[in-house]
């Protein structure tokens, strides 16, 4: 009966939401076609972005992307702080001894029985890492990277960006820290090497956006604009700082969510 | 009309997750969708100006709206941080009260667990 009464209610609150939305998503009123119009004849040369997303996020709105990376701080800080007191996070660099060990119960669940070793192989096995997915990866990283960092640097010309590169760096360090061997020691997938990344790349994108004062031009203004041979390097600079702290930031969350060690 | 009808039914499914669904992960995901279908709309929405791509190179006219697109940039990145505190709290809630059901963690919250 009561499982009734939560059905009705359901279709009740999705047809309402429907009725309220059904005009937002049907709506068919010509688009405003100024700002395109605009962007189209002079957005290329007020901020020499061929791409003009680029020319958006970091030439016109540039404001918006500061607030962006603050919400992107902010959010990677308080994650960090509720998984640390919930003792989730085995990571480099935080305070775990009040969590308890594994049991050797849940040891031999965690532990897959057939997962086998080769001679010489320096990887850790178990049931959610199988040797394919840790070799795959292991490999796989540092193309991601380099794929990554092409994105960010190549962004005012082609698709991509800092964001879109940062992500796509984040996910080379998830392949990382995936195929990591026990021998070696990854400096880029350690929380602590991580949030340091982050915290200097915000620290320069404030200086970068300090920059511009001293050339007259006004908080993130441009202060490259005089020199006509590199008219997107204001663009470039952003595009690799967002894209080491969005790549940093994202990262460093994967792998605490990653969790618990099994040594 | 028929990729916004189909919108619309991405939308109503995640709302439908986040209303009726009592696994707390289930929940996130239904936010999730929600978050997706209406940055796929404000893209529909810049895409109806043009039809090339907003990249200026020789040749390129009649360029789709960037403005909506540069907007949708921030809204997936903010995507990402709700759904990383969302799925942050509810691995804190799981942990203080062993369970995602929704209505379990009522019952163990007004118990005093």
């Amino acid at each position: 009966m009561k499982q009734k009464a939560i059905n009705v209610l359901t279709i009740i609150s999705l047809a309402s939401v429907t009725l309220v939305l059904l005009p937002l998503f049907l709506e068919n009123s010509p688009w405003p076609l100024s700002a395109r119009n605009y962007l189209e004849l002079h957005g290329v040369g007020d901020s020499g972005a061929i791409n003009l997303v680029s020319a958006i996020y970091l030439g016109f709105r540039v404001f918006d992307t500061l607030g962006e990376t603050i919400v992107l701080l902010t959010a990677v800080s308080g994650t960090i702080g509720v998984l640390t007191r919930a003792g989730a996070v085995l990571a480099e660099g935080y305070d775990t001894s009040g969590t308890p060990a594994l049991t050797e119960q849940e040891k031999k669940v965690i532990m897959d029985d057939h997962t086998f070793t080769l001679a010489g192989e320096k990887r850790r096995s178990h049931a959610l890492r199988t040797h394919l997915l840790e070799v795959v990866t292991g490999v796989l990283g540092p193309v991601v990277l380099l794929f990554g960092f092409y994105l960010m640097l190549y962004g005012h010309l082609s698709p991509g960006g800092g964001f879109q590169g940062g992500v796509v760096t984040a996910s080379g360090i998830i392949f990382l820290a995936l195929g990591n061997r026990i021998g070696a020691k990854n400096p880029l997938i350690r929380a602590s090497v991580l949030d340091r990344i982050e915290a200097a790349a915000f620290l320069l994108l404030i200086l970068a956006s300090l920059s511009g004062i001293l050339m007259g031009r006004g908080f993130f203004g441009n202060p490259l604009q005089d020199v006509t041979a590199i008219p997107a390097g204001y663009i470039i600079l952003l595009n690799g700082i967002i894209g080491l702290k969005v790549g940093a930031g994202i990262g460093f969350l994967c792998i605490a969510m990653v969790g618990r060690e099994i040594s | 009309m028929i990729e916004r009808i189909l919108l619309l039914g991405m939308f109503l499914i995640g709302f439908w997750g986040i209303v009726s669904r009592k696994n707390l992960i289930k929940k996130i995901f239904g936010l999730n969708i929600i978050n997706n279908s209406v940055v796929i709309l404000f893209v529909l929405e810049g895409s109806r100006a043009g039809s090339s791509a907003p990249i200026m190179e020789q040749g390129i006219s009649n360029i789709v709206d960037p403005v909506p697109q540069a907007l949708m940039l921030t809204a997936i990145v903010i995507g990402v941080c709700i759904s990383a505190l969302a799925l942050a709290l509810a691995f804190r809630l799981y942990k203080a009260t062993g369970t995602y059901n929704i209505q379990e963690i009522k019952r163990k919250v007004h118990n005093g667990f």
